[in-house]
């Protein structure tokens, strides 16, 4: 008798019953619903993009949600673009997120973190509460049904730069040639998120989401050189000083949201979507930790006038371009 | 579960404390591992199933809480587990007696799935004869497949004691594996 003997009594369990259980807990699920969370606040998405954007060097950390959702305001976005990271680029932030809690930017006043989405009845109303014209897709792919529609409503927040912070960031990661623009400390910057409406769309465990809202704003102090602390936002995710230099050169960082993507997960490029920029990022999906793992998928983001448009999904690009252009 | 809405989440770390839970993803791997748990603990059959349906369902009302730390959940899906093993043995306490292992036929057919599923039976008769410590640790190990460390966390016992006990409950079962091997020899 040894280990595997012992383990050779296991058995899987009968097909009929895990789907009986699963189909049992689906129900409890449904019966049972609280409003339901997004797992992306999509504002987050775009907080994401400005960190890198506009004050990047002064967070880039994880846990700095409040931070992140506030550096989101720093701008309107109208375009879009993507920068590749390496993910152990990531990982060491984390760590040092972890080991040190370095947040760059603290919160000052107003909301911390944005509210729990409430579920609407229908677009409508969800329009009606976020008072905004809700556009839906004139196409989805067979059998996708309307599911949920949420409101994220709006929120105002002001943080400070704890500039001691960002040196320390910068020294743990060995970023000892980067000079930090005069006079960040203590700066305030306040955000303002609009309301956001998010659409479900579901067949069977398949979903498509539709995220809108109108611009998120920011107000800054005056005289905040935005393409130094975007350089320095790529910096911090990784790229070399050369490089760091170059993109930061090329980016109109007053207007564009700028999204990192795991270099070794997904792609992306631009796309038009009704004649509007827009950026599409597929992932090729990544094993992730013991029960989290990145999805294959891709996700559309565009603008149009002062609004900025989401669509992810399973779905292959081609698919969800064309759910995308229907979008009216 | 959770839902192509995730993928954008997953590309951005900043987004990381919102990812949500892959629900079906957790159900698939730690469902044959409560049932495999509980046909170790309490037998195989019809009780190994109603036990894995209550735990599951129990732990299903609260998930959201668990929605960014799915370690723990598992973690909590086996300490719901523990609880209605004991419930169940406070309910109806079975007596198996040590002879009822041996009065099973050790392998001598040809055959050799029956012969593997008949050892198995004795196994499982061995198991049920050991004290209730020992055998849960037995069935969070070899029936949950479970780590020592995993053990440690869900049963509060020290890793270290964990790896000792096993050893020696091991050891007990082996010595009476093989007292009846001989028998037959």
């Amino acid at each position: 008798m040894d280990e595997k003997f012992l383990e050779s009594a296991r058995r899987e369990p009968r097909p009929e019953f895990t789907a009986e259980l699963r189909g049992k807990l689906a129900r409890q699920v449904a019966t049972t619903r609280e409003p339901r969370r997004l797992a992306l606040r999509p504002e987050l998405a775009i907080a994401a993009g400005v960190v890198v954007a506009a004050a990047a060097a002064l967070i880039a950390f994880p846990s700095v949600r409040a931070s992140a959702e506030a550096f989101l305001d720093l701008f309107r976005v109208r375009n879009f673009t993507a920068v590749s990271f390496d993910r152990a680029r990531m990982d060491k932030l984390r760590s040092l997120d972890a080991g040190k809690g370095l947040m760059v930017l603290e919160h000052a006043s107003g909301e911390a973190q944005a509210p729990e989405p409430i579920v609407y009845p229908n677009a409508a109303a969800a329009g009606a509460a976020a008072g905004l014209d809700v556009r839906q897709p004139g196409y989805l792919p067979a059998g996708f049904a309307l599911d949920t529609v949420m409101v994220e409503a709006q929120g105002e927040s002001r943080m400070t730069v704890n500039e001691p912070k960002l040196r320390a960031l910068l020294d743990a990661l060995d970023l000892h040639d980067v000079t930090i623009p005069p006079g960040l400390n203590g700066q305030s910057v306040t955000v303002r998120r609009p309301p956001v409406v998010i659409q479900h769309f579901r067949r069977g465990r398949s979903e498509i989401a539709l995220i809108q809202a109108r611009s998120p704003e920011v107000t800054l102090p005056p005289g905040v050189d935005l393409e130094r602390l975007g350089e320095i936002g790529l910096r911090i995710l990784g790229l070399d000083a050369g490089e760091a230099r170059h993109i930061a050169a090329s980016i109109d960082w007053h207007s564009t949201l700028v999204i990192p993507v795991p270099l070794e997960a997904s792609s992306f490029r631009h796309v038009t979507v009704q004649g509007n920029p827009g950026l599409l990022i597929q992932s090729r999906g990544e094993a992730g930790t013991e029960h989290e793992r990145i999805r294959e998928g891709t996700v559309i983001l565009w603008s149009e006038g002062d609004r900025v448009f989401g669509v992810m999904s399973g779905l292959s690009g081609p698919d969800l371009i064309q759910v995308a252009e229907s979008v009216r | 579960m959770s839902s192509e809405t995730a993928v954008l989440s997953r590309w951005i770390p900043w987004s990381a404390p919102a990812r949500e839970a892959d629900w079906e993803a957790l159900y698939a791997e730690q469902m044959p591992r409560v049932y495999n748990f509980f046909r170790y603990r309490v037998g195989d059959g019809a009780e190994a199933e109603d036990l894995t349906s209550a735990t599951f369902e129990r732990a299903w009302r609260s998930r959201a809480r668990y929605r960014g730390d799915l370690a723990g959940f598992a973690a909590w899906l086996f300490a719901i587990a523990r609880n209605l093993a004991v419930d169940h043995y406070r309910a109806r306490r079975p007596h198996v007696p040590l002879e009822a292992a041996e009065s099973l036929a050790a392998p001598g057919s040809a055959d050799r799935d029956a012969a593997h599923r008949s050892d198995c039976e004795r196994l499982l008769v061995l198991l049920s004869a050991l004290p209730d410590r020992e055998r849960e640790l037995i069935s969070l190990k070899y029936g949950a497949g479970l780590t020592n460390r995993a053990i440690a966390r869900v049963t509060g016992l020290g890793e270290s004691n964990v790896g000792t006990i096993l050893h020696r409950t091991i050891a007990g079962l082996r010595e009476r594996w093989d007292r009846k091997e001989t028998h037959h020899g």
